[in-house]
């Protein structure tokens, strides 16, 4: 979380926010992707300084919000079985599967343990032979790198005790998705530093061209951030929607080359089912043959089953950014972050979160705050 | 009387260890009522295994708070349990103290326009802690765990003083959410107010937690009345552990029972308490 202090950092903040008001002339809809920009968003109270034709909504990049209530059963199967440790993103633990969660499982005694690295994990597996380690493998482009170069330590050094849960899936094909639902009706896009710098600038291009979505790649500092809606509201406003890259030199049009190689060598793409938004053709990263013997559910014969979302839940608008979490009928009454009815309250990126969580609602009138 | 039991991974840390940890912890929780901590007793559970050697560095660092308090140790236990029924050490502390303030120190005596100050930079140990959970380097990030009572009792006799609290578990957001609940008033605080600590702002970006969520160990959150928070803000910074003390919000009488920040971006949010452990987020 950001809270860096540059002397004049309000004054810039200011600055900018005068400059977007100045700009927006149209009601301008600019979902912002990732789950991190959500949580930067509240945090640093941005949603006070916009000029009421900019309106923000959040998008579908947060991992755990998208991943189906069947996956995280079938994690919480796998943590059940004898001799096996399941590795995982903090994330992941709170997010109610059908019946329970990672968490809950864990204080029953399950082996469940929070990893920050896909290494982290396979160095279990090297610690201690007689175990299975699992790794619960979530994530966009950030993540699935990592996840790809260790399933090649774990074959180079034939370690038949790790495997993976294989869950990454992809960003371009979920905004393809959106960009074409006529339902959605987005003027702009804020596009995640972090994955664009792996993925590279040419998987949006479609945004424009296809679909005139206006579009920036941004960092995730306040600065960035009204920076970036600058940007947009600018291509919005001249009619002239574009993929602008505002994340300094890390992000090339082809992304990170070497990263990007070792996922493809090791893998493919298939359709995937990401919660609330439904199948989404080749938006899943799944392992190559040559690898599928770390895929867990092959290894098992398990399969992961679809399962409704929890009733009542609007997530899947939510991550559409179709309505606000306030709209949903049980947000703040029967859904708090202490009793989360959908992921989207789990997650602390998730966006009826960071509504409750920083905001209680729509309000963001502090304006007598000193 | 206070109680409290400590375990924590790892058991030395820079900064502090357990032991020290175990004896600041409950003196604290009496420094901030007011209350000069006295007496202690000690709960030892050690797993089988613990070298001995290293067992008497935690138990000579609990010593060396006491002695520079002036805390007797009337009590005490130690028992060895099975190897991995505890996780190394377990300790338990009961402090008694005597306090003699003639109203209690506590969130009822709030009022609107009391200024909020915070002693030192907030989190330092629950980021200290999480990096190395996390396996983190980070330079210059050291646990505050220190005994508060030094730098408490100079401010016993301001007049205004409304009430205390070290921000532990939860953090200062916690603490503040408390306040204005217990008071059914408004808090109202500026980030950049803070005197945060640049390490443990590193630790907090790196896991995506919030360091008004992390733990100090030796660090006051103080209420007094709006009229003379100098005087309390001097005597603070007069101390060592209050160099950086620090006016950082105020008491008001809108948005009751809740606490809103204005960031360092100039944005207004509200200021919440975590839910359940704190755990990393995914990239
Ligand atoms: S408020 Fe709760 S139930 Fe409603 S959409 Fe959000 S997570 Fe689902």
């Amino acid at each position: 979380m950001q809270v860096r202090r540059p002397d004049d950092m309000r004054e810039r903040i200011r600055m900018l926010s005068g400059a977007l008001r100045g700009l927006a002339d149209r009601p301008v809809k600019v979902m912002e992707v990732c789950g991190t920009h959500t949580v930067s968003i509240f945090r640093q109270g941005l949603r006070a300084l916009l000029p009421p034709d900019v309106e923000l909504v959040s998008g579908p990049g947060c991992p755990v919000c998208v991943t189906s209530q069947g996956e995280i059963d079938a994690a919480v199967s796998l943590a059940g079985l004898s001799g096996t440790t399941v590795a995982t993103y903090g994330d992941m633990l709170k997010v109610p599967g059908s019946g329970t969660t990672l968490e809950e499982e864990r204080s029953r005694g399950a082996d469940i343990r929070v990893v920050t690295s896909a290494d982290q994990a396979l160095s279990m597996a090297r610690g201690d032979r007689k175990r299975n380690v699992v790794f619960v493998a979530v994530g966009f482009e950030t993540t699935a790198p990592a996840t790809a170069s260790v399933v090649i330590d774990a074959v180079r050094e034939d370690l038949d005790n790790f495997m993976v849960l294989n869950l990454h899936k992809s960003v371009p094909p979920a905004l393809e998705a959106l960009a074409s639902d006529p339902e959605v009706k987005l003027d702009a896009l804020l596009l995640p530093g972090h994955v664009s710098v792996i993925t590279g600038l040419e998987p949006y291009r479609f945004l424009p061209e296809k679909y005139g979505i206006a579009c920036a790649v941004a960092g995730f500092d306040a600065e960035d951030i009204m920076l970036a809606l600058v940007e947009v509201t600018k291509q919005v406003r001249k009619q002239e929607p574009l993929v602008a890259s505002l994340y300094g030199r890390a992000v090339r049009p082809l992304g990170n080359t070497e990263a990007r190689s070792v996922m493809e060598k090791v893998f493919t793409m298939k359709d995937a089912s990401w919660r609330g938004l439904g199948v989404i053709p080749s938006s899943g990263y799944s392992l190559r043959e040559e690898f599928s013997r770390l895929d867990v559910l092959e290894r098992l014969g398990m399969t992961v089953n679809s399962t409704l979302p929890p009733e009542g839940c609007m997530c899947g608008e939510v991550l559409k950014g179709l309505i606000d979490p306030p709209s949903c009928g049980l947000f703040g009454a029967s859904c708090t972050p202490v009793h989360p009815v959908g992921p989207c309250m789990v997650s602390t990126e998730g966006s009826c979160a960071a509504f409750y969580r920083f905001q209680r609602g729509r309000r963001t009138d502090w304006e007598h705050l000193p | 009387m206070t109680i409290d039991g400590y375990t924590v991974s790892p058991l030395s840390f820079n900064g502090g260890d357990i032991g020290k940890l175990s004896v600041c912890g409950s003196a604290n929780d009496l420094s901030v009522r007011g209350a000069r901590p006295q007496y202690l007793a000690l709960g030892v559970i050690a797993e089988e295994g613990l070298p001995i050697r290293e067992l008497m560095t935690y138990m000579e660092s609990a010593a060396n708070v006491c002695r520079s308090l002036g805390i007797e140790l009337v009590t005490g236990d130690s028992k060895v349990v099975p190897r991995g029924q505890v996780d190394g050490l377990f300790l338990s502390t009961c402090c008694i103290g005597r306090t003699t303030q003639t109203t209690p120190l506590g969130a009822a005596n709030l009022r609107p326009g009391d200024s909020i100050i915070l002693s030192c930079p907030p989190g330092m140990h629950g980021a200290t802690i999480a990096a190395h959970r996390y396996g983190l380097k980070v330079r210059g990030l050291s646990s505050d765990c220190a005994a508060l009572w030094p730098m408490i009792e100079p401010l016993l006799p301001v007049p205004g003083l409304r009430c205390m609290r070290d921000c532990t578990r939860g953090g200062l957001g916690t603490v503040l959410c408390e306040w204005s609940e217990a008071a059914g008033l408004g808090i109202e605080i500026d980030e950049e107010m803070i005197p945060w600590d640049e390490a443990t702002l590193s630790v907090c970006d790196i896991l995506g937690f919030d360091p008004l969520h992390m733990a100090g160990e030796g660090c006051a959150a103080i209420a007094v009345s709006g009229e003379d928070p100098d005087r309390a803000l001097g005597l603070l910074r007069a101390h060592s552990l209050g160099e950086r003390a620090s006016v950082i919000g105020r008491v008001t009488e809108k948005h009751q029972g809740m606490v809103g920040i204005r960031t360092v971006s100039g944005g207004t949010r509200l200021v919440d308490r975590p839910v359940g452990e704190l755990l990393p987020r995914i990239c």
